[in-house]
């Protein structure tokens, strides 16, 4: 199977945005079935929004770079933001899968699922913060 | 964000007719669930079935709506697509929220 295209893209920091890089990357999924596709869209989805609502603090004028590669065996995203970012221990110690008990509803999470879907779908990521650019890298191969 | 009401005996059947339940609709969402519940609203079936993408802020939205509805009430989903029950079974929320093929099991359970 021909692999499509790399995608490079440089698009402002708001919601709307996010979810149109989010579709323009599991564009290039093409090899994913459908749970597949969405695990990895949502993960593409949490850390775009994590930009936006807390490295950026959706600040007006602000850019994200997207740039994903569909290879032969897996899928390479990376994402960077010159916001406030994050210490990197912080990204270190989030959770590699959501956790909650499930017999006590008033506790249930509604929010901080974020870096433990991106873990738990990505094979590997990787976060930095370099001369003020903060990178995601992330890995995930067509198969399991 | 377009949502259709349609009273069903004691339950208000609320579909959501967009693509996508994520962070860019998640809070009109919510809120205008709530709303519903605060005006009397008690058996809420919410139908995903066009819905095909949905993220934490999202599902979120949904487990809010269920806390908010605490003892008084019940949320019975319906119409939930691959992708959806994807994410639910990703984040184990599928344990919690009740899912249901069709709107009518989800009204008569």
């Amino acid at each position: 199977m021909d692999s499509p295209e790399p995608l490079h893209l440089i698009v402002p920091a708001t919601l709307l945005d996010a979810r149109a890089a989010t579709e323009r990357v599991v564009n290039l999924c093409g090899r994913f079935d459908t749970e597949d596709r969405a695990r990895y869209g949502t993960a593409v989805m949490e850390w775009l929004v994590n930009v936006v609502k807390h490295s950026y603090c959706h600040a007006a004028g602000a850019r994200i770079t997207i740039r994903a590669v569909a290879g032969p065996e897996a899928i390479e995203l990376m994402v960077e933001d010159t916001g406030l970012g994050m210490a990197p221990w912080q990204f270190e110690a989030a959770p590699c899968a959501v956790v909650f008990d499930h017999t006590n509803i008033s506790a249930l999470p509604e929010s901080g699922m974020g870096l433990a879907i991106i873990k738990s779908v990505m094979d590997s990521v990787n976060y930095q913060t370099e001369h003020g650019v903060n990178r995601l890298t992330a890995v995930r191969r067509w198969q399991r | 964000m377009l949502l259709e009401d349609v009273p069903e005996g004691d339950c208000l059947v609320v579909s959501l007719k967009e693509k996508r339940l994520d962070a860019v609709i998640a809070a009109s969402f919510r809120e205008a669930l709530v709303e519903r519940i605060d005006q009397g609203q008690r058996n809420i079936v919410l139908d995903m079935s066009q819905v095909s993408f949905m993220d934490s802020s999202g599902l979120g939205a949904v487990v809010f709506i269920l806390k908010h509805l605490g003892h008084r009430g019940r949320l019975h989903i319906c119409g939930v697509t691959p992708g959806v029950m994807a994410v639910l079974k990703l984040t184990r929320m599928d344990r919690v929220l009740k899912t249901f093929e069709t709107r009518q099991a989800a009204i008569a359970a």
